[in-house]
């Protein structure tokens, strides 16, 4: 058997427990590696108690790398988290880049999880076979950059090899409801709040180290197909623009579309758009490219402003999603500002979509007088001052003033604000949307709805689909032709998606940007080659099914109803102008369809024979208990 | 049969829109930045359209099989005129090869924002010289 190291780490921080238990391979059979493993040893460990509070010992954390990662291919360094999240208070998940996954399986670990808290600053230190949880005073308080830093240099002289890291923050200490986790700095597991879980258990880093190497079944296979992708990667114009330009490079191929956000929802488009697009981006901050582990790919951004209100030093550079947040959504024409509010949120360690689309949320506050200079501590709030933006993004790492009010995120905010603050809104689930419009493309609209950890673009391939980035033709469902801007059959798409999307990149772990030229026979092939499998696109379409349940049970489990599954109203509000004008997804139209597709009563919680029928007694048992 | 009866009507109407095009200075002020030569190949029906970004004005020239090109576009007259009413999808023409671009990819993702506003001005040039039967706008 090839890919997995074949052991799991079981980490206790209440006790102080560790334990190495052996990869059982019908189970990596079944639930494939990834968000797989991880949803169903969630559901396995809450089982008994799912009350609890996010933030609690009661929460387990799990880190799950996939069969691919460690594995010298494009686009495959990636890896899971999951937990319930502080921030929506539902199924909680991120999928990241970067070097620690790899590391960890040449440690020997397929996965870390992580139970009880820890009743002081606490790292976990991994080389190899020695497993220690340490302690982390000295640590506490700094930011990634920092930390990151210090534990390399605490740590260099045990091994020549340096090792990699995985840190919060000052936000996630601070419990930031949107905290990130980041490896190497700029590899960021962002959504839903991660890093406050960890902050909760007063967990600041994981140091691993492993001088190990990971096995292929087949490697003469694995060659062939390598051979056959180095063709198609080369002046591929997906990855030739991710490497020109990195993930930014949608801003041009997005504002044609009508997908980018503008003014916290309100626009789709601005004068002052070229201000901050890829070329400005080029000329303004960029200095170089940054790769994960194997990667040819090569799409991360670095950055740097040398002098200036925005002055930051060379590192990690904002991502697309970034630039629109704090960019296009709150007006703000300065790249230089955007790039120093990226450095904000990676030293603090926060989730640059909900950071920067709830200081969005707040200028519309301001603007509107529901907010003011008293309110933000003397701060001008408003369209496109890119010093209060910035300001702001630093007060809500510290969790100060208002700050601490934003720290909530935008949902939570609203609460506290009061007045017709939750109209402008762009959450589902208590998470902020992403930074692409399904007013110009309906499929997204439903995806947002119904994605079990909120308004979500990557936890299946529909953007990438319906975007037109991505092309499975063996997939009947997704090889047809998409309208964007048409709400019929959209049901039958997202599911589709759903299915193949947790096989892709839920599980195994393939990358939502680089690998997606691949065709499913590709990416199918490439797994069985490296694990001895014998999947089909047929099977991990099942696969992929029974998990993206198991996951919508667990939200299901944590409270979630049909009354969730909405976009908030400003998603809803026609555009007056532009290619997307006067379009809005039929949402009625796609929720009934895909109520009925997908087997889920009034209630959006899927039908007990559903569950039985995939093989989820377990599950059905705890949600109609629950009842 | 495609949308356009006969090479050279597609010829005149396409050619007359690129040429209205360059003269627009907020247009081929960006165009001509990029100092690129390139090679549009439509078929159904086939017409073969130069755009020359090289000098100080931007050349246009119909049937020029001649000039090295150092970007070639591929698709049919069809998808052309639809993705000039922003109509098709850009990135999902490129991925099913309905659109086929060769070339220094950057230097091609840099025309975007310089074409952005054509999209507004192709139902107008249609409307304005004639051209109404082919307006899907």
């Amino acid at each position: 058997m090839g890919g997995y190291a074949g052991k799991i780490l079981y980490i206790d921080l209440t006790s102080g427990a560790i334990e190495t238990r052996p990869l059982d391979l019908e189970f990596a059979r079944k639930y494939i590696g990834g968000l797989g493993f991880g949803a169903k040893i969630y559901l396995d460990l809450i089982k008994d108690r799912p009350g609890f509070d996010s933030l609690s010992a009661d929460n387990p954390f799990i880190l799950m790398t996939g069969p691919l990662t460690g594995i010298r291919m494009n686009a495959v360094a990636r890896w899971t988290v999951c937990s319930k999240s502080p921030l929506t208070g539902l199924w909680g998940e991120c999928n990241i880049g970067g070097f620690f996954g790899a590391e960890l399986k040449f440690a020997g670990y397929d996965g870390i999880v992580i139970t009880g808290e820890a009743d002081k600053p606490t790292y976990i230190y991994i080389d190899n076979n020695t497993v220690e949880i340490r302690d982390a005073q000295k640590y506490w308080g700094a930011d990634v950059y920092t930390v990151n830093d210090e534990i390399i240099a605490d740590h260099k002289d045990t091994s020549r090899k340096s090792g990699q890291v995985l840190t919060i923050g000052p936000a996630g200490e601070n419990l930031v409801r949107f905290a990130s986790i980041i490896n190497n700095k700029g590899h960021v597991a962002g959504r839903t709040g991660m890093g406050a879980v960890w902050g909760a258990k007063k967990l600041k880093a994981i140091f691993v180290r492993g001088t190990g190497s990971l096995k292929v079944a087949y490697p003469k296979r694995l060659d062939s197909l390598r051979k056959e992708l180095k063709e198609l990667y080369a002046g591929h114009i997906t990855i030739e623009g991710l490497r020109a330009f990195g993930t930014a490079s949608h801003m041009d191929i997005g504002i044609i579309s009508g997908d980018i956000p503008i003014k916290n929802w309100q626009q789709t488009d601005w004068e002052l758009f070229d201000e901050i697009g890829p070329i400005a981006y080029g000329e303004k901050i960029l200095t170089g490219n940054r790769t994960c582990y194997a990667c040819g790919v090569a799409c991360k951004r670095e950055a740097e402003v040398k002098e200036g209100p925005f002055k930051f030093d060379k590192g990690p550079g904002p991502e697309y999603e970034t630039v629109a947040t704090f960019g296009t959504m709150c007006l703000n024409s300065s790249m230089e500002s955007i790039g120093k509010a990226n450095d904000i949120c990676n030293r603090y360690g926060m989730d640059t979509i909900t950071c920067g689309s709830t200081i969005a949320f707040a200028i519309e506050c301001f603007e509107n007088g529901l907010i003011n200079e008293e309110d933000t501590d003397g701060l001008n709030l408003t369209w496109g001052n890119s010093e209060a933006i910035v300001a702001m993004a630093e007060k809500i790492g510290k969790k100060q003033g208002f700050g601490s009010i934003l720290s909530e995120g935008s949902a939570g905010a609203a609460k506290q604000i009061g007045g017709n603050a939750s109209d402008f809104l762009t959450t589902v689930k208590g998470l902020e949307a992403p930074m692409h419009d399904p007013r110009a493309a309906h499929g997204y609209g439903l995806a947002y709805a119904v994605t079990p950890r909120g308004a979500c673009h990557t936890a299946s391939p529909i953007y990438a689909i319906e975007g037109g980035g991505m092309y499975l033709p063996e997939i009947p469902e997704l090889g047809d032709e998409i309208i964007g801007m048409s709400s019929e059959g959209k049901a039958k798409l997202n599911i589709a998606c759903q299915d193949f999307g947790m096989f892709f990149s839920g599980c195994a772990v393939f990358c939502n940007l680089g690998a997606n030229i691949l065709n499913a026979t590709q990416a199918v092939d490439m797994v069985n080659h490296v694990t001895g499998f014998d999947y089909t696109i047929k099977e991990v379409m099942h696969l992929g099914r029974r998990i993206w349940y198991l996951k919508r049970g667990l939200s299901n489990l944590f409270g979630a109803r049909a009354e969730h599954d909405r976009l908030p109203k400003r998603l809803l509000t026609p555009i007056q102008t532009g290619p997307s004008q006067g379009s809005v997804p039929d949402m009625d139209l796609m929720l009934k369809e895909f109520y009925e597709l997908r087997g889920f009563n009034d209630d959006g919680v899927p039908k007990k024979e559903i569950l039985e029928d995939l093989g989820l007694s377990e599950l059905s048992k705890l949600l109609y208990r629950e009842r | 049969m495609g949308i356009f009866e006969s090479s050279q009507k597609f010829e005149e109407i396409l050619g007359g829109f690129f040429r209205h095009v360059s003269d627009t200075p907020s247009v081929a002020n960006k165009l001509l930045a990029s100092k690129l030569i390139i090679r549009f190949t439509y078929t159904d029906p086939d017409v073969v359209i130069v755009v020359d970004c090289s000098g100080d004005k931007v050349g246009v020239r119909p049937g020029d099989t001649d000039t090295k090109a150092e970007v070639n576009m591929s698709m049919s007259a069809d998808i052309a005129h639809k993705f000039w009413f922003g109509k098709v999808n850009l990135l999902a023409a490129l991925t099913r090869r309905q659109m086929v671009a060769k070339g220094p990819i950057p230097k091609i993702l840099k025309l975007l924002p310089a074409i952005k506003p054509a999209y507004t001005m192709y139902p107008k040039y249609l409307e304005d010289n004639g051209y109404n039967k082919y307006n899907i706008y």
